[in-house]
């Protein structure tokens, strides 16, 4: 059965839009408590609350957001993206290596790297939806593959370096506010009100809810779901171009950290791991809350074991408020 | 005839993949004794009972990404204890990794969570247990326990024998009723509920065996290396899952066979002395890899997708 014999476009059922209360309760409770956190912060460390240090702050989890806008819509439509790690890094390691460290550089570089999540991202979607490879296995595959061929490409030392123009696009800002910041919250608002309100959006969400409905309704289903791993793979792509600059290079195993912390954010955020339930909007105000957390357990002093129990703990604890929260409403 | 050849070939294809990296691994490095033999049992070991643990759970269509971490635990729990009280030292890492499964298990069926996140959630609960128990690679195991459970350098008996008793341990297991309880569930878990199978309580105690398998394979590492980790089992995580896979065994549940995963666990130790005295780099390992599990699980799919172009 192939979708793309029939894509004549077709407005989605109004049923599969996101449940207004749920994705407003999930991120109002999550900034909620990043609220406390802010207070607790500035308790233990004063000017934590300053508005200059939670633009740091911001800054810091604009990566992960960025890496968690890919995710959320992947997730959206049923899926999950393990292969970012390594798609990050090596788009990453291409951009400095065309780069070399030179403005005028910049954007042929920036082509070469996004070029490598576009296909990647390609691939991936390609192997899940004609191929019907699951999820978990194409994507962990791909970064496998991304991870061998990172390695070749460097022969283990990454070359060149970030254009000086980028690195004061990736580190700096106007008048306090960094310019990561910016730039994520454009990409959010836009993500989150396209998810909602676009027909791109409501066809993502239709999939995800249930996609054999979908298919009925004339959505080209597979055209969709690829696109979504698509736009993941140059997200990946992008947020490496953009943490080799804020690095100031780009370096082996940089995008291994962002991995589970994102897929966590998403899950934070009330997107269900089944797809079609969820925005940004949850992602974004989870990002910011892990964020704090992590940086407020720094500063408590908390050892890195404490913080790795604490960090699976809240995340269990959000799992299971949601389900008790949903439970009246979701007994499918 | 060639079907019937074809379809032996489709269904122990694990098992000639194998054969032939072992006789080209054989045919590189020119002899194959029993140290060549003891080395490959063993290194195997602990990512072939991670991967039998995984496969237990993958059966019920779940997925555990807290084994490798678990196992982690157990053998800094083992190497911290065993050389002053053997019992606690054997006990606690079993408990331990039993717990964790346990649970898991409650966690997944009784809320009726996704299993990728709760094990996401307690794979980092772990990760931090251990680095609170063992916050730098230490402890002891005494040498014995590795001349009694992995044999003497040249000899591969034991190593072997141990590979053969836990496949055939796991087999015995499938053909319970407790086996045929676990690929009910996987095939149709509604229709295994109204044919009279303890859906909830088979798959906790998957999740559980899962647990208990992790922590022996964590145990079996803090022998070999004689000294426990706290990252030991990071590794497992994701190769686990790969393993299971490329032992042809789908993630959808309800199928395969222990030998399988053996064979999966095989495939994947092997190839990494393969490149070796291929004198390939090891950067090419994870690429290598990485083709290796996408040829295996796209092979069906892939050919679908070209005969429905060809019918086009």
């Amino acid at each position: 059965m192939s979708a793309v014999d029939r894509d004549e476009p077709v407005a989605a059922p109004a049923k599969s839009l996101p449940r207004p209360a749920l994705t407003v309760a999930v991120p109002a409770f999550l900034l909620v408590l990043t609220g406390g956190l802010l207070l607790l912060g500035e308790r233990m460390a004063p000017g934590f609350a300053s508005s200059n240090n939670v633009f740091q702050l911001l800054k810091i989890g604009s990566f992960l957001g960025l890496i968690g806008l890919g995710q959320t819509l992947v997730m959206l439509v049923g899926g999950i993206d393990l292969s970012v790690a390594w798609v990050l890094t090596g788009s990453a390691v291409v951009f400095t290596a065309v780069c070399s460290s030179q403005d005028g550089n910049t954007v042929p570089a920036a082509l070469a790297a996004i070029a490598v999540g576009l296909v990647a991202g390609f691939v991936n979607g390609f192997g899940i939806v004609k191929l019907r490879i699951s999820p978990i296995v194409m994507t962990l595959a791909m970064n496998n593959i991304m991870l061998g061929a990172t390695l070749v490409y460097t022969g283990g030392t990454p070359s060149g370096g970030v254009s000086p123009v980028l690195r004061d696009v990736a580190t700096g800002g106007i008048v306090g506010v960094p310019y990561m910041v910016l730039l994520w919250a454009a990409v959010g608002t836009f993500a989150i009100v396209a998810i909602r309100y676009s027909r791109w959006g409501r066809r993502l969400l239709a999939v995800g809810e249930n996609s054999r409905v979908s298919f009925l309704n004339g959505i080209a289903n597979d055209r969709v779901v690829i696109g979504a791993y698509v736009i993941c793979g140059v997200t990946a792509s992008v947020t490496g171009i953009l943490f080799a600059a804020f690095s100031g290079s780009s370096f082996l195993g940089m995008g291994d950290q962002f991995v589970l912390p994102a897929i966590a954010a998403v899950v934070l955020g009330g997107t269900s791991m089944f797809g079609g339930r969820g925005g940004y909007g949850g992602t974004f105000a989870a990002v910011i809350f892990t964020t704090l957390l992590s940086t407020v357990l720094v500063i408590g002093n908390i050892s890195a074991g404490v913080r790795s129990i604490i960090f699976g703990v809240a995340i269990l604890a959000a799992l299971i408020a949601q389900r008790l929260i949903t439970r009246d409403q979701d007994r499918d | 005839m060639t079907a019937r050849l074809s379809r032996l070939v489709s269904s122990n294809w694990p098992v000639l993949v194998f054969i032939v990296l072992l006789v080209t691994l054989i045919v590189l490095k020119g002899r194959f004794n029993g140290f060549d033999a003891r080395s490959l049992s063993v290194n195997a070991l602990p990512l072939i009972l991670i991967a039998l643990a995984q496969f237990l759970i993958i059966l019920t269509r779940g997925i555990d990404l807290s084994l490798g971490p678990v196992a982690s635990v157990s053998g800094a729990l083992m190497s911290l204890y065993v050389t002053d009280n053997p019992a606690l030292g054997l006990a606690l890492p079993l408990v331990a990794g039993l717990g964790a499964g346990l649970l898991n298990g409650v966690l997944i069926v009784g809320l009726r969570l996704p299993p990728i996140i709760v094990t996401l959630a307690t794979m980092s609960i772990w990760q931090g247990v251990a680095l609170v128990v063992l916050p730098n690679p230490g402890g002891t195991v005494p040498s014995d326990y590795q001349d009694a459970l992995m044999g003497s350098f040249s000899s591969p008996v034991i190593g072997l024998v141990t590979l053969a008793v836990w496949a055939g341990l796991l087999t015995w297991l499938l053909g319970s009723r407790f086996g045929l309880s676990l690929r009910a569930i996987g095939s149709d878990e509604a229709a295994a509920e109204m044919s009279g199978v303890r859906v909830k309580r088979t798959k906790i105690i998957a999740y559980a065996l899962g647990g208990l398998l992790a922590a022996i394979s964590g145990m079996y590492m803090a022998v070999s290396m004689s000294s426990g980790s706290p990252v030991v089992g990071d590794g497992y995580i994701l190769t686990s899952i790969a393993a299971v896979v490329i032992g042809g065994i789908p993630l959808t549940g309800g199928r395969g066979s222990p030998i399988s995963v053996v064979m999966g666990g095989l495939i994947l130790t092997i190839t990494a002395s393969l490149l070796y005295f291929a004198q390939v780099s090891s950067f090419y390992q994870s690429l290598i890899n990485g083709l290796i599990l996408l040829l295996v699980v796209g092979a069906p799919g892939t050919r679908e997708y070209v005969a429905g172009l060809v019918r086009r």
